[in-house]
């Protein structure tokens, strides 16, 4: 039985991508399969959404892509974070702690403790 | 590193992405395989998780910027392909559009020019007409008292001018020539001023120096002058008189047939300043900057209230009226070109509804097509937008016959024989260009957004066929084909009815009674300057040697003279009053003033209806005073008793009458045309003439002669014998009384022909809606068709149902249709006569019209229907 998998909330693949491409660069299959892993299966990425999400952020200049050899004896096309995309990671993940926070405190109280 | 931009670089990218992707599923596989699926199975499954290769990518594409570019271009490179495999259908789309639009444009490039592109003078919102009212009459000429008084004692006036319209006899050069000329106070260059082309305006001081100057306008000084700069300042001969040009007034005067050619200085008697009762002048003013209409409005009845109390008698039922300079230019068009518009607007909507209809079918033809494209990853969005882009590209190849259209109907409407102001700027100018630009693809817009999107939401991704015509099928598409149908014929039926009026209006004018025979007169104008002929007795010499030679031609039956002919214009008019009554101010009627010679009635057929003709005993000096009267007149001085032996007065005929005996009463005649009321008419020996009268005529008589023949075989006889009396005599207005009614009835001819041309055009189109719809139909239920008569339904009966599917659309289009009308027409009710803009004949024959049309239309598809084979309709779907 596979463990129950949540959706990805809106505007949270960004994140995660750029969390993931923070470590070093790393290809697209590279990336898939470290989401995977990082969030032990829970959250699964739709790998169609995965590269038109990685050639957005692209555009907008948070990653930066180059062709390396590789394992497979071929080029891939390794990305990395740009210094505007290391800007834009800290500040998207300050915000999604914030968010985090507050749903985590509305969560906690208790019926009985609003009164 | 490329200098291009990113968007530039597509092979490139597109490269990139599939090795990506490439990439990807070689790793995702290879991880399969490792983990101990087979070769094929990881394949599979990596693909399955990727989600579609093509998706992928198209989602990939629609991230980068400037992607609209590349859409569009791809869109129209695709919209380009598709429409050149099938060029029938592109030719007729292109045809039919082209068509619309450049009637629209053509039409358009005339209401622009004459109604809503500003008139070229300085300030043209302020220019105004000031009228002297008269009872309801709002546009009376004005006396020189009232414009004086106007002048001195308005508060809203930057300037203000009195003019009255003249002709001059130009001598000199080859044949003398007669133009159309206007005399004007220096104040009418003020009022309305567009810079002179050359020289100067005349000015007070000339006036004051005699007044022998002249403002050439710039046709009349290319024609005659050659455009030659060295007439300013030269003399020219005008009615026997030497007038110094000044200068050469700009083309921007011209305001199309009949407009001045030249201005002279009016000038003013001493005594003419205190004269309140003779109405001859035309007053236009200029508002000073920020005064309203309304203000002057005030004023003016303000000053007029002044006069109206020092001068009680010559303001009876007298008042003032402020008009806008402009509207009065095009009130009498304003409603025939905006009903053209309209028509226009008409055929261009059916001609949308037509494209949107081929348009529709075609989208069932591309279902398979498009179902390809969505299951491939288009968004819907993007497939409706290549469809839009496909009918803007038709829009646009449409476009550029559209202009050519337009050119030729513009250089039509020019020549058209309507006294339309400023017809001539009429042109493909950029705000006309600009305008077909709209039509265009507004046009492309409304016939293509509903196919469009009607055809993107045809089918989902997954449900591709292997037959894509059944595919194709569906209720909501052939109700709306059917409800463009359906509206296209109303709005052809309503086009249909307009048309039906104004033939109608024409037939029932043609019956109208002239009341005296046109065939075989031919008439001329001449007149005959005061310089050489100062009083009545010179002026009635000089005709009556004219008359004796002209008849003294062979093959001339009768000749004559008249100061007007009937349709000629010129028209002169004054209260009388029948002896022994004192009626109000009010009710002295106002009559048509005509000095006649001997042979008047004679020559122009109008019968006698009691007493005697005018004879030439009349026309002798010191004879009793007498006079002819029609019958209009003689019921409204005399009401059921005989006029003849009564006495009447006319022309000053209140403050000091002059009593003559009725000798005779003439038939009724069509004076101002066969749409106009008959008025009543007085006639005068010519010898007989009113202190001052040939001053108002202008000194001017219209020769009358009648010939069995040709009325221009005559031409020579009638040259010779003016030339014999006085060669420096310019002839015009010749023309014979034939020409002359069918130049009245031009206009609505013309117009007639327009609405024709429009109304024709709309239903070739409706009918072409109708077999496309029928058609469409017919191919749909050919297996229905097909197992009706495996039952045993006859051809005939097939026959009928088709049949009555097209009817049935035309019934209900013409019922649409009979509410638009009864909607619409009312609104052209001043350009009819003699029918309701409810006609029931008309409507009746647009009603039948467009149903025969519908039945013949669909008679074609329903033969095909009735001669399908059973056999095979069934097997072969």
């Amino acid at each position: 039985m596979a463990p129950p998998r949540s959706d990805l909330p809106q505007g949270t693949l960004d994140l995660l991508i750029l969390q993931i491409v923070a470590l070093g660069p790393v290809h697209g299959y590279g990336i898939a399969q470290r989401l995977r892993q990082i969030s032990r299966d829970i959250v699964q990425v739709r790998q169609g959404s995965l590269y038109p999400a990685l050639h957005r952020l692209e555009n907008r200049g948070y990653l930066a892509a180059s062709w390396k050899p590789s394992d497979t004896g071929r080029d891939a096309k390794f990305y990395r974070l740009t210094p505007r995309g290391r800007a834009q990671l800290k500040e998207e993940a300050a915000s999604w702690a914030r968010l985090a926070e507050a749903v985590r405190l509305v969560l906690r109280a208790a019926p009985g403790d609003a009164s | 590193m490329s200098w291009r931009p990113r968007w530039w670089r597509r092979d490139e990218q597109e490269r990139q992405l599939d090795a990506e992707l490439r990439d990807h599923l070689e790793r995702q596989t290879r991880d399969y395989v490792s983990a101990g699926m087979s070769r094929t199975e990881a394949d599979r499954r990596a693909r399955m998780d990727l989600g579609g290769l093509e998706q992928v990518k198209e989602s990939s594409r629609e991230t980068l910027p400037f992607r609209w570019i590349d859409d569009l271009a791809q869109d129209l490179r695709y919209a380009a392909r598709s429409l050149a495999r099938s060029p029938g259908f592109a030719s007729v789309a292109v045809l039919t559009l082209a068509l619309g639009v450049g009637a629209n444009t053509a039409i358009f490039s005339v209401v622009n020019a004459v109604l809503l592109r500003p008139l070229t003078l300085a300030g043209a919102d302020r220019v105004v007409i000031v009228w002297e009212t008269f009872r309801s009459f709002t546009q009376g000429n004005a006396s020189v008292g009232h414009f004086h008084d106007w002048t001195e004692q308005g508060a809203v006036f930057e300037a203000t001018a009195a003019t009255v319209r003249t002709s001059f006899n130009l001598e000199g050069d080859g044949e003398p020539e007669r133009l159309n000329g206007s005399l004007a106070t220096p104040g009418f260059f003020e009022v309305a001023h567009i810079a002179p082309a050359l020289g100067r305006y005349f000015t007070q001081r000339d006036v004051e120096a005699g007044g022998r100057v002249v403002v050439l306008g710039h046709g009349l000084w290319q024609r005659r002058f050659g455009g030659d700069a060295a007439i300013v300042g030269l003399d020219v001969r005008l009615g026997g008189a030497s007038y110094t040009v000044v200068g050469i007034a700009p083309a921007g005067y011209d305001l199309g047939a009949g407009s001045p050619e030249l201005w002279a200085p009016l000038i003013f008697a001493p005594d003419q300043r205190s004269d309140y009762g003779s109405h001859s002048f035309l007053v236009m003013a200029k508002l000073r900057p920020g005064v309203s209409l309304d203000a002057a409005r005030a004023d003016m009845e303000r000053v007029t209230r002044g006069i109206a109390e020092r001068h009680p008698e010559a303001m009876e039922s007298r008042g003032v009226h402020v008009q806008p300079f402009r509207e009065f230019l095009i009130e009498d068009v304003r409603s025939q070109l905006l009903a053209l518009l309209a028509a226009g607007g008409f055929v261009l909507l059916i001609a949308c509804a037509n494209l949107s209809s081929l348009l529709l079918a075609r989208g069932s033809a591309r279902h398979q097509e498009i179902a390809i494209r969505l299951a491939l990853g288009s968004g819907r969005l993007r497939i409706v937008r290549q469809l839009l882009t496909e009918s803007m590209v038709l829009a646009g190849a449409g476009g550029v016959p559209a202009i050519a259209f337009a050119w030729l109907g513009v250089g039509l409407l020019r020549s058209a024989p309507m006294p339309l102001p400023r017809l001539q700027e009429a042109g493909l100018q950029a705000d006309v260009l600009l305008f077909a630009l709209t039509a265009t693809l507004a046009a492309g817009a409304l016939f293509g957004l509903a196919p469009a999107v009607r055809t993107a939401r045809a089918d989902t991704p997954g449900r591709v066929r292997q037959d894509g015509r059944q595919a194709g099928f569906s209720g909501a598409r052939d109700r709306l084909r059917g409800a463009l149908v359906v509206g296209e014929i109303a709005v052809t039926f309503v086009l249909l009815v307009g048309a039906g009026l104004s033939v109608r209006s024409l037939l029932l004018l043609q019956e109208v009674p002239l009341g005296f025979d046109p065939a075989g007169v031919l008439v001329a104008r001449v007149t005959l300057p005061a310089e050489r002929y100062p009083d009545g007795a010179g002026i009635t010499n000089a005709v009556g040697r004219i008359l004796d030679g002209i008849r003294a031609a062979p093959s001339v039956e009768r000749v004559s003279a008249s100061s007007n002919v009937p349709l000629l214009g010129r028209e002169v008019s004054a209260g009388t009053i029948a002896e022994g009554t004192d009626p109000g101010p009010d009710e002295s009627p106002d009559v048509q003033i005509r000095l006649v010679s001997e042979d008047y009635f004679e020559t122009s057929r109008v019968p006698l209806r009691s007493g005697r003709s005018l004879r030439a005993s009349d026309m002798a000096a010191g004879v009793p005073r007498v006079t002819v009267v029609n019958e209009r007149l003689a019921a409204i001085l005399w009401p059921g008793e005989d006029a003849v032996g009564q006495r009447l007065s006319a022309w000053s005929a209140r403050a000091e009458p002059e009593w003559r005996d009725v000798v005779g009463v003439v038939g009724d005649v069509r004076t101002f045309g066969r749409a106009a009321p008959v008025v009543p008419e007085l006639f005068l020996p010519y010898t007989q003439a009113p202190d001052g009268a040939w001053n108002v005529f202008q000194s001017s008589v219209v020769l009358v002669v009648r010939t069995a023949g040709e009325p221009g075989s005559v031409t020579a006889a009638l040259r010779d014998a003016v030339r014999s009396v006085d060669p420096a005599l310019p002839i015009y207005d010749l023309q014979s009384m034939g020409q002359l009614l069918s130049s009245t009835l031009a206009p609505r001819r013309f117009g007639l022909l327009l609405l024709a041309w429009l109304a024709s055009a709309g239903l070739t189109l409706a009918a072409v809606g109708i077999y496309g719809v029928t058609t469409y139909i017919v191919t749909l239920r050919t297996p229905e068709i097909g197992l009706r008569m495996t039952l045993g339904a006859t051809p005939g009966a097939v026959l009928v149902m088709v049949l009555r599917h097209g009817a049935g659309l035309a019934l209900l289009g013409i019922g649409a249709g009979i509410v638009a009308a009864v909607l619409v027409t009312p609104l052209v009710a001043s350009q009819l006569f003699g029918v309701s803009p409810t006609d029931p004949v008309s409507y009746m024959w647009g009603a039948a019209g467009l149903l025969g049309v519908a039945l013949l239309a669909s008679a074609l598809p329903a033969i095909r229907a009735c001669r399908t084979d059973p056999v095979r309709s069934l097997s072969g779907s």
